[in-house]
């Protein structure tokens, strides 16, 4: 009833092909855009580090392996291992030419990635489905090697590990430990929303089409002209990309250091676990997908103590872990499509509401 | 969609009057090991008309159709389309050089909405780079919205804008074959190859079926080579007809033609031993 395109009449297939073409849809972008503004006012730093910047962080990461997954049905499990590229990538950068702002360092570290993701794509034209997985596997352990190994990418530091210098914007710093949450927060945020709609462009027009193509179908795909050479290989190098550039902020804007653990396959697993969540496929499910996998353990460690119950850690943890996997199970039964299908059939509903059928 | 543009804007240089050779097929062999599934077979397809394949099952009519576009490479014998000779050719160069298809078991892309479908058919002949559909920017939305303007079209044409919007996957059998030849349009083809267009259809829906493939081929001007196991569609569509059995031509001529033909007969009704 409230939800409706009803009366919506586009005149043009400019107004048609708009990202959120009903009227609801954009109020309801623009409410959640100031939400998202206003939370450093209202909520604790501890909020906004623990929960708000590492899910922007890995909401990025997710749109990056769904592109490649949900759109271009080609499965990866080295994620992680593209976050680190980027990450090492960007502290080189940042280490190489300080005077350079670090936005740009971080944005361009996110290429390195995708040249990276590349290489590791290659064997996608020959290979399919779970063994394609296990190549990308490669390049999780291959990588990792490299970033343990090669100790040029650290500068050869003692501890092995990359130590993210202060830096700043506009006089304000942004990296580092004299940063604040609040500022770190509003520039992850600004970026985020910038990205999002750069995949969004791309999903929508032709380069999505091709890649939705490759994973539809692949054979009719060729004959409508589709090289899968270049279909496959773009969906890997943009995925790559935001990949590594959810990497160098993770370790710039969240972690403030990072060693090789911080992108080992765990991360790859958490990745997929959000898209697969989320939706495959879905943009919108990327953000639901990593609130739910990120916000979900902070949630569940948090209400013992909000109900007053007094448990100690370690059990809290325990507890936790299981009642994620077994949420995470019953959401796959409910809805083995994620939370993009589910938000979906909501709004369905709304449109039809209070009547069951349109 | 009137013929004129449809010429202007496919693939190739070299025009090809009506009622000229279009595609020709030369001595063609091919085997898979031991196994020949088709064997020293040629024949021409003519500007303009309805070419039918037929025979009985397992003739090699989906192989001729394969090795047309590309996704066969026969070991012997040559292809001439527009007046090239092609050698190994992949199925995308195929469909840049004008020849679209559809399946005999519907390969649509079953995640994407109708609209999509069709406008998938369209990737030939949108050029913007990334960098201007990364911002969907200026001449990318422009181009976009020109391709966007063909294809409902198309849609109109097919008469299904009302599953404009819908999935593909969750269609009924008859629409998808519908949503399938409008994305084989969508290519602009000089040529169109149909695998059983109509396998599994009712009588209505085979009769639309018919209605728009006549109208593509006389609106258009579409050459279209055609797969059929319903004698009386094959009959009435086609201007001239291949038979094919067992991997070999045992006629070819005009319906009537082939009919009358002996060979045809014992292929399809069998000898007495």
């Amino acid at each position: 009833m409230f939800y409706r395109e009803a009366g919506q009449f586009k005149t043009s297939y400019k107004a048609d092909q708009a990202i959120f073409p009903i009227l609801q849809d954009r109020v309801g972008l623009g409410l959640i855009i100031v939400l998202a503004l206003l939370v450093p006012l209202f909520g604790s730093d501890f909020l906004i580090n623990s929960f708000m910047i590492p899910f922007l962080i890995f909401a990025l990461a997710s749109i990056g392996l769904n592109i490649l997954t949900g759109y271009c049905g080609q499965l990866s499990l080295g994620t992680g291992a593209f976050m680190g590229v980027g990450a090492y990538s960007c502290y080189k950068l940042a280490t190489i030419f300080p005077e350079v702002n670090i936005l740009v360092h971080i944005l361009l570290s996110g290429f390195f990635a995708a040249g990276i993701g590349c290489i590791f794509g290659l064997p996608s034209l020959r290979i399919k489905g779970l063994y394609l997985a296990i190549t990308t596997l490669a390049a999780q352990f291959f990588l990792e090697w490299c970033f343990i190994r090669i100790p040029w990418l650290y500068n050869y530091n003692d501890s092995g590990a990359i130590e993210v210098p202060t830096r700043t914007l506009l006089g304000t710093p942004i990296t580092g430990p004299s940063s604040t949450p609040s500022v770190r927060y509003y520039v992850i945020l600004a970026l985020i929303i910038f990205l999002a709609w750069i995949a969004s462009n791309l999903i929508r027009g032709r380069i999505g089409r091709s890649w939705m193509m490759i994973r539809d179908m692949d054979i009719a795909a060729e004959l409508m002209g589709i090289k899968p050479l270049n279909a496959k290989l773009s969906a890997f190098a943009v995925s790559s990309y935001f990949c590594g550039v959810a990497g160098a902020l993770m370790v710039f804007m969240w972690l403030g250091a990072a060693e090789v653990e911080s992108f080992s396959i765990n991360v790859s697993f958490q990745v997929l676990f959000m898209v697969i969540i989320g939706g495959m496929g879905s943009l919108i499910g990327c953000f639901l997908g990593a609130a739910f996998i990120f916000g979900l353990p902070i949630f569940v460690r948090a209400l013992p103590d909000q109900i007053g119950v007094a448990i100690n850690a370690s059990t809290v943890d325990h507890i936790s872990r299981m009642v994620i996997g077994a949420l995470i199970i019953f959401f796959l039964i409910v809805e083995p499509h994620g939370f993009a299908r589910l938000w979906q059939i909501v709004k369905e509903k709304l449109r039809n509401w209070p009547f069951p059928y349109g | 969609m009137n013929s004129s543009s449809v010429n202007a804007q496919s693939g190739g240089d070299a025009k090809v009057a009506p009622g000229e050779e279009l595609l020709s097929v030369a001595n063609v062999t091919l085997r898979f090991g031991g196994v020949t599934a088709i064997q020293d077979i040629s024949f021409d397809i003519l500007k303009g008309e309805v070419r039918a394949i037929i025979g009985p099952n397992g003739a090699g009519k989906t192989s001729m159709l394969n090795v047309i576009n590309g996704f066969y490479h026969p070991q012997e014998g040559t292809i001439r389309f527009r007046g090239e000779t092609r050698t190994k050719m992949k199925p995308y160069e195929a469909a840049a050089s004008g020849i679209a298809r559809t399946f005999q078991n519907v390969a649509l892309f079953t995640g994407m909405s109708t609209l999509d479908n069709i406008m998938s058919g369209r990737s030939l002949k949108m050029h913007q780079n990334f960098l201007t559909q990364m911002f969907y920017y200026g001449p990318a939305r422009d181009e976009e919205i020109a391709h966007r303007r063909r294809v409902e079209e198309i849609i109109d044409f097919l008469e299904i804008p009302h599953i404009r919007r819908q999935p593909v996957g969750k269609l009924p059998y008859g629409l998808q074959k519908r949503v399938e030849l409008g994305r084989a349009l969508a290519l602009e083809p000089d040529l169109l190859l149909l695998d059983e267009p109509m396998a599994g259809m009712n009588l209505e829906e085979k009769e639309d079926m018919s209605r728009f493939i006549i109208d593509v081929n006389q609106q258009f001007g579409t050459t279209i080579a055609l797969i059929e196991h319903d004698m009386g569609v094959v009959m009435d569509l086609a201007d001239r007809v291949v038979v094919l059995d067992y991997g070999k031509k045992i006629a070819d001529g005009e319906p009537g033609e082939v009919q009358a033909d002996q060979g045809v007969i014992d292929a399809y009704l069998g000898v007495p031993h």
